[in-house]
This record gives structure tokens, sequence and C-alpha cells, in this order.
């Protein structure tokens, strides 16, 4: 039925083309129901190819990347001189070596889409995404974190380098190594450099969905932010780069944090007060508490007494109720979770030590207010 | 089969339309068009300015760049109705580029098996490999209305950014649209 309506407005469709350019029609091709059935204009792909990106500073030739206007807690201004910014392929050695990486796959891209909200649980609402390559079903994909995975081995989608086992063609890789090198400087003190690299970074199921809240009148949304990394490394030297402290690595490090779902939308705003009166220069983030999405549903007034759901007996609204909260508090989807496979403080092959692994698993966020206020 | 038929008809009433111009127009055979690829795409350089000037408003609160007011462009955006507004402002200087490519590109091989099963085309945007940058800076914000000429405009400066000299941005951004097939 579906497939005859389609033909039918493609027919139209291309009558139409016919008679705009009725002379060209000969070097016209028209598209097959295969062709069409792949393009239903729901969202746009983003694939970036052969990719480099390197900012940095470097008097020498006239380049520099500077933040400044942010002020210490003792009111010294604090100058952050960006040192380098880069994106390239993995085994930049620090970014010593940019090599292009690809951002994404041609089968499975970066994408900008427009979802229906009713299929993701916002009735009636048209949501914005900007979402990452997608997660594929687990075994069919690459483990997330090794830097070597084979496929079959996770349910990420990029790769690392290597070659394709079906078609024996080399896949430069999807998996960037990031990297941000700072110098702060605060008031006349001699400034600090801080470093923050992450090897064969993916990125891969991570999304940001935006859409309109009626009852706040307010721009919400909801964040996934998916971070995989083999080595996530933090160090610290002095103003000419040396005296290094001893650099922190993250081994293995994944983080899958959660900001915000369809019953407990974000927000970010500049602050108001109570008065009406618009406070300037602080801004609010929230996210929304579970307990009013609950009171407006009636669910909160209808929980069984013994928190069992047989203590319901029989109520149809008090099961919906606990039926809620014991989807909300099993759904994985709406929890975050921190892994370290092994935090090293300096190189254990020398003099540094390993502190092991850790992890914190399951956290949900019942509520989240933060707001910034001048000191 | 039918609308087959009002294809041909609307086809034969086109070439009754056009056909008291058709004397002015020789015809390309498709012989002569398979020579014309129009396919070599777009090869663009170019240089953006901001407010190097200044903008077009002077007032209390914009000048020209040759006093301590600010002269760069101010962009204000809302995320909630009656609410505060986050600001961009200050913004000027200047980007420049040479050899930003646009093209239509056929990919059936290549991306590490990928091109063969994907085999269609995409919009190809050849990213310049290096992007000029002269004195770029912008300055973040959130205020009390959109126009600082506005009653009770109050604001307050987080951070100011400041970019010069070239920014390394090598590759092709492949873009094309997506669906659930």
């Amino acid at each position: 039925m579906l497939k005859s309506k389609i033909k039918r407005l493609v027919t139209i469709g291309s009558a139409s083309v016919f008679l705009v350019c009725g002379a060209a029609k000969a070097e016209l091709a028209s598209l097959s129901d295969n062709e069409l059935s792949s393009v239903d204009g729901a969202g746009i792909g983003m694939v970036f190819e052969d990719f480099v990106f390197n900012a940095v500073t470097d008097s020498s030739n006239g380049q520099s990347f500077k933040i400044s206007g942010i002020k210490s807690t003792s009111g010294e201004d604090v100058d952050i001189t960006v040192s380098q910014l880069y994106i390239a392929n993995a085994g930049s050695n620090y970014g010593e070596t940019l090599n292009p990486v690809n951002l994404g796959r041609l089968v499975n891209p970066y994408e900008i889409e427009l979802l229906d909200g009713n299929d993701i649980g916002l009735d009636d609402k048209a949501i914005l995404q900007f979402a990452a390559p997608k997660k594929v079903a687990a075994g069919t994909g690459y483990d997330c974190v090794s830097a070597s995975a084979a496929e079959g081995s996770g349910s990420c989608s990029s790769r690392p380098t290597g070659i394709d086992a079906a078609s024996g063609e080399v896949i430069i890789g999807e998996r960037p190594d990031i990297g941000l090198k700072l110098q702060v400087q605060v008031g006349t003190n001699a400034s600090d450099n801080l470093s923050v690299n992450a090897k064969s970074a993916v990125f891969d199921g991570s999304y940001l969905r935006l859409w309109g809240d009626d009852n706040k009148n307010q721009l919400v949304g909801e964040y996934r932010l998916n971070f995989y990394t083999p080595e996530l490394s933090i160090s610290s030297c002095d103003s000419a780069g040396q005296s290094c402290g001893n650099t922190i690595y993250m081994k293995n490090f994944e983080l899958e944090l959660v900001l915000g779902n369809q019953f407990q939308p974000m927000s970010i705003g500049v602050t108001e007060a109570q008065n009406g009166t618009i406070e300037p220069g602080n801004f609010v983030f929230e996210i929304a508490s579970i307990k009013d999405y609950a009171d407006q549903k009636g669910y909160m007034a209808n929980l069984p007494s013994n928190g069992l759901r047989t203590g319901c007996n029989g109520d149809s609204s008090c099961e919906s109720a606990w039926d809620f909260f014991n989807g909300y508090y099993t759904n994985p989807e709406f929890k975050s979770n921190l892994s370290i496979g092994a935090m090293h403080i300096g190189d254990i092959s020398g003099s540094g030590q390993n502190f092991g692994s850790s992890k914190i698993e399951g956290m949900t966020i019942q509520y989240l207010k933060m707001s910034s206020h001048d000191l | 089969m039918l609308n087959h038929v009002n294809l041909i008809k609307n086809t034969l009433l086109l070439s009754l339309l056009s056909f008291s111009v058709a004397a002015e127009l020789s015809s390309i055979n498709d012989e002569e068009m398979s020579v014309i690829s129009g396919q070599a795409g777009v090869y663009l350089s170019g240089e953006i300015t901001l407010n190097e000037n200044g903008g077009p408003i002077q007032n209390a609160y914009f000048g020209d760049c040759t006093d301590s007011k600010r002269c760069g462009a101010r962009l204000a955006f809302q995320t909630k109705q009656d609410g505060g507004w986050f600001v961009l402002d200050d913004m000027k200087g200047s980007f420049s580029f040479q050899g930003l490519t646009l093209r239509v590109r056929d990919i059936n091989s290549g991306f590490g098996g990928d091109g063969a099963n994907f085999n269609r085309q995409v919009l190809e945007i050849g990213l310049p490999d290096q992007i000029k940058v002269d004195k770029f800076q912008y300055t973040y914000a959130t205020s009390t209305t959109a126009r600082p000429s506005d009653a009770g405009f109050q604001q307050t400066d987080i951070y100011t950014v400041e970019i010069d000299g070239d920014i390394t941005m090598q590759g092709n951004l492949l873009v094309f649209p997506t669906g659930d097939n």
C-alpha cells in the first residue's frame, strides 16, 4: 500500500519535472523504487573524509588563540592561551604527527535529523537531533575502547585503522586523537601548561535532542555523551614545557553520560530572580525533577504504601504508577556510567604507580540544578 | 499505464507551448550533451570581514573601532520566553580562504569497504587546508535585554576568544540525505 502510494507520488513528481524542463528529458535518468526507497529526507548525513584540524599559538608564525576576560576568585585576570587544539588520526603522538582521519562512516554518519516525538516518548513534538554514528547490535561492530578492535568484537560502528576483511580495502580509521594544550596565567604569576589528550576517541551513540517545552515556554533537550578512549591523559608543566609533573593516564576510559530524558528534559537559560527581574551574568542548567513528571501524571498519589506491586491489589492506576517507576529505575538508557580500566600516575614502566580500576555505574539523576553566581 | 499516458500528454502540451520559439533554439543531441559533464564543481576563494570599521549603528554602546566603545557585531538569543539572553558580542575580524571546492561525487568504492555498500552520490565540500584568520574575536556574555539600548540593560561578559593566524582544516566534508529504510 505504502509502496504504491510512494510510486504514485514519484510519478506525479516526475511528471512535474518533465513539465518544467521537458526539453532536457532525454538526459534525465529515472530513479527506481529501490533507489528512492533509500531516501526519505529524514535527515542529513555528514562524513569528514581525510580530516585534520589544528589550531595553535606560535608567535613566530603570527598565530595566536587566546581566551581572556575570566577572573580568579581574588579578582586577578586569568589569561588562557590555547597552545594547540587538534583532531587527527590515531597515532598522532599527542598532536606531534597529524595524519588524516575519517569522522563518521558513509553507512553510519554523523547526522542532523528531525525525529517524530511520538516514536521516542515525546508526544506531538518535533525533535531536532544532532547524532554521532549510532551503535550497532553487540557482536556486529567493533569494541568501543580497544584501538586494535576487530570486527565482531563490540557494538561501536567507528573502526580503528586496519584492513577491511570483506573487501581487502584499507580502513583509514574513524577514531581520532583529540587534544587540547592550554597555557594558563593567573595575574602576574608564572604560567602553567595543562595538556589533555585522548587517543583513538569514539563517540558512537552520542546525541543531542532539542525541542520546545509548552509548559516552561523554553528550549529543552536531552544529551547523551558516549566517550570511549584507550587512553585519556592529563599533564601539567611549567611555562617552558619543562619540569612536568607526573602525567595522569586513564587507561580504557569509558564515559556514558546521560543528561535529561523524555520525562526530565534538561534546560539551559539565563537566571531570573523571584520578582521577575532577570539577574544578568548567571546561567542556570537544570535537569527537571522526576517527581514533577510523576506528580503531573498522578503517579505519586497512587503508589502502593508497601512499595510492592502486589500492594496495589489489582488497582490499575496504582499498578501503572508502580510500573512507571520500575521502568524508570531499571531502564539502562537513563543511567550514566563511568569506567576507568586502570589509573596510572606517571609512566608505570618507570617509577609510576598503578592505582587499578574504578567504576561508577547506574547513576540516575533525579533532579539537578546548577547556577552561577557573582562573587 | 494511465500515468504514462498523462506523461506523454504533458510532454506534448509542452511541445505545443514552446513551438513558437523553436526556430531560435538549436537543439543539442545526446551525443553532444555527453561531452559536457558540468560536474567539475565549484572552486571558491573568499574573505569574510566582520565589522572591521564598526557596524552601521553608532551610539553610546557601539563605536567605529577607533574609540573605547564596542564596534563588533552582536548576536543575542533567548532559550526561554521572557528569560535572559545569551550574547555573542563584539564579534569582529576576518577569515580568508583559498580553495574551498563544491562538487557532486559518486562514491562506489573505498572507505574501507563502505564505498561499495554506499554506492550513491554525495555533495563534497573540499575544505581549504588553511584558513587565514585575521584578529577574529568574540565575547560570550549573558544579558538582561537583547539590545544595549533597551531599558534595564545589564550585561556580564563571561569570556573573550581571540584567534589570529592560520588554522589547519584539511579534508572533505561529504553531505548526503539519510533516512531509515
